[in-house]
């Protein structure tokens, strides 16, 4: 199973963030296996990382890997869609 | 209570908006599909770098950063050395060539914690966003949660209390003023571009729908985009009919034609030259030009319908010496076709002329030439906003008309420009026993009294000749001649 590399861009504590940083790490543990790097960016921190990334929406997920990237927005909060755009398919469970 | 004003540095804008943007506000610029909203903008940082040394923020939301760089030096902006010394910053927000999906709510918290850092960081006193209409393309399922969050970045910049422009788009030019109803919450100051087709011509215009607590001129003003000069506004709603009236009398360079009009024009009045093709026009012209020699004026002439080769030719076959003049410094001739470039960039590039040449006389031949190149409405426009021009600047014009019918008739020319000129002079021919004979009239003078007789008018290779009266024929105006038998 390939490695998956993500970043996710956060604000503080907001309730969007909180919200999609729970159920990334649940999709990651149930069904990524350990096959995967996680790096969570909380914007209020460290800005530049956004200005590069040239992020808007909060929160926003970057898929760096496998290719191509892609992003999704929103606090993640329907799984099954987020797994789709992840590219990830239950068979992984 | 009238709110204060930053000038923009665009003289024209600064001209119809009576002092410039609000200070510290947001002003809505809207407008269709490439009607320089992203140009005006642009402008705006530009300006306030080079003029007023006020660093700016540019927030793209549509156009990628590097295309908008290119333009900008296009017109020779150095956004290069601006960027580098940190009085320019780019905000980029365009959309990224990843596939973006949403799932959940999200809010543009990470968009306003780096505008307001870019703002901090040159301290930035102008903003341009452009344009917001792409962001509910950019999020197109979900143009509610956008509404919402672009309350909170209307809300971010008042309290930044830098001067704003947001850019949004239109779709029709007269109509909704946004295609996304953005108005709604940015309602304070609203600027509107229009680039209207009509009859196969461009026209575009600026129209400053509200400035709340302040003046500003009211109604649509031309304007055109000037290599040099990006934007420049025509300000027809803003000119003052208040131009000094002189009684000083300049030579029209034909002895009888002086005598007919009670000693010549008067300088600074606009005077018209009707005639049919081949009734002399240009003979009046050439004459009025001739005319500068006396007193050592400056005369300009625009010619659009023949080349400065053909002219000081036919010149040379009056006894008029073009060349001579042009090498005393005295005439200056510029021919063109009115096709190579929109009325307001003619309009420009005469007041440019005008700027440098400093020119006591304008002859424009011919006016109907010119008007090929604009709707009727914009002609009109140009010439109330040229003779007002040179009324200013006391400059003696004489354009030329051509009607249509050999004998008799008017042009529509005439009809937009009639009003505002002080003298008109009919060319006409009279068709008597088997011959074409010219004929010449003075039809109205302003403030003068002139000979209402309609004369003999021939052309030899001396020049013009003033003749006698029509006596005993009457119907030469409307094209029919008869003779009368005089008792």
């Amino acid at each position: 199973m390939s490695m998956h590399v993500f970043q996710l861009f956060i604000n503080g504590h907001s309730l969007n963030s909180i919200e999609a940083v729970d159920t990334l790490l649940k999709i990651c543990r149930e069904n990524l296996n350990g096959n995967y790097q996680l790096e969570i960016v909380d914007i209020q921190k460290d800005p530049d990382k956004a200005e590069e990334a040239g992020i808007i929406a909060i929160p926003t997920l970057i898929r760096m890997e496998p290719a191509p990237v892609n992003r999704i927005i929103g606090a993640l909060n329907v799984r099954s869609r987020v797994l789709a755009g992840l590219g990830i398919s239950s068979m992984h469970k | 209570m009238n709110l204060q004003k930053l000038e923009t540095g665009n003289a024209s804008f600064d001209h119809i908006s009576h002092g410039g943007l609000p200070i510290g506000r947001t002003t809505l610029v809207a407008g269709s599909s490439g009607s320089a909203k992203t140009l005006f903008g642009a402008q705006f940082l530009a300006l306030g770098i080079q003029l007023f040394d006020q660093p700016g923020v540019f927030v793209t939301f549509e156009e990628q950063v590097d295309d908008i760089r290119k333009h900008l030096r296009s017109f020779h902006w150095d956004i290069d050395t601006w960027e580098k010394e940190g009085k320019w910053i780019f905000v980029d927000a365009a959309p990224k060539e990843e596939i973006i999906i949403a799932v959940g709510d999200f809010d543009l918290s990470a968009f306003r914690i780096r505008l307001e850092r870019a703002v901090m960081k040159c301290n930035a006193q102008r903003v341009v966003i452009d344009s917001i209409g792409s962001i509910f393309t950019q999020f197109h399922e979900e143009t509610h949660t956008i509404r919402r969050e672009l309350i909170q970045v209307a809300l971010t910049l008042s309290r930044l209390n830098a001067t704003s422009i947001i850019t949004a788009e239109r779709l029709e030019e007269y109509g909704n003023i946004t295609r996304f109803g953005v108005e709604e919450f940015l309602t304070d100051n609203v600027v509107i571009l229009r680039n209207v087709l009509h009859n196969e011509k461009r026209r575009r215009t600026i129209e400053i729908l509200k400035f709340r607590g302040s003046d500003h001129e009211k109604g649509e003003n031309p304007f055109t985009i000037n290599a040099e000069k990006a934007i420049v506004i025509i300000p027809l709603s803003a000119m003052i009919l208040k131009h000094t009236s002189s009684i000083e009398r300049v030579t029209s360079g034909i002895p009888a034609l002086d005598e007919m009009i009670d000693g010549g024009f008067y300088k600074g009045s606009i005077n018209l030259v009707s005639g049919a093709i081949g009734a002399g026009k240009t003979l009046l012209v050439a004459n009025f030009i001739n005319g500068i020699r006396e007193k050592k004026e400056r005369c300009l002439l625009m010619a659009f319908e023949e080349s400065s080769a053909q002219l000081y030719r036919n010149a040379t076959g009056w006894g008029i010496d073009f060349k001579q003049l042009e090498d005393e410094g005295l005439l200056k001739v510029i021919c063109v076709y009115p096709e190579i470039s929109s009325l307001e960039d003619h309009f420009i590039n005469i007041q440019e002329i005008v700027k440098t040449f400093k020119p006591d006389r304008i002859a424009i031949d011919s006016l109907s030439a010119l008007s090929r190149a604009s709707s009727d409405k914009g002609f009109r426009e140009f010439i109330i906003a040229f003779t007002a021009y040179l009324k200013h600047q006391e400059i003696t014009g004489l354009f030329t008309s051509n009607t249509p019918l050999l004998a008799g008739g008017t042009s529509d020319t005439e009809g937009n420009i009639s009003p505002i000129t002080d003298t008109i002079i009919l060319l006409r021919y009279v068709e008597m026993s088997g011959e074409m004979q010219r004929s010449i009239a003075v039809l109205k003078m302003r403030g003068s009294k002139h000979d209402s007789a309609i004369r003999k008018f021939t052309i030899s290779d001396k020049g013009a000749n003033i003749g006698k009266h029509f006596e005993g024929i009457s119907g030469i105006l409307t094209g029919n001649p008869m003779l009368i038998k005089l008792e």
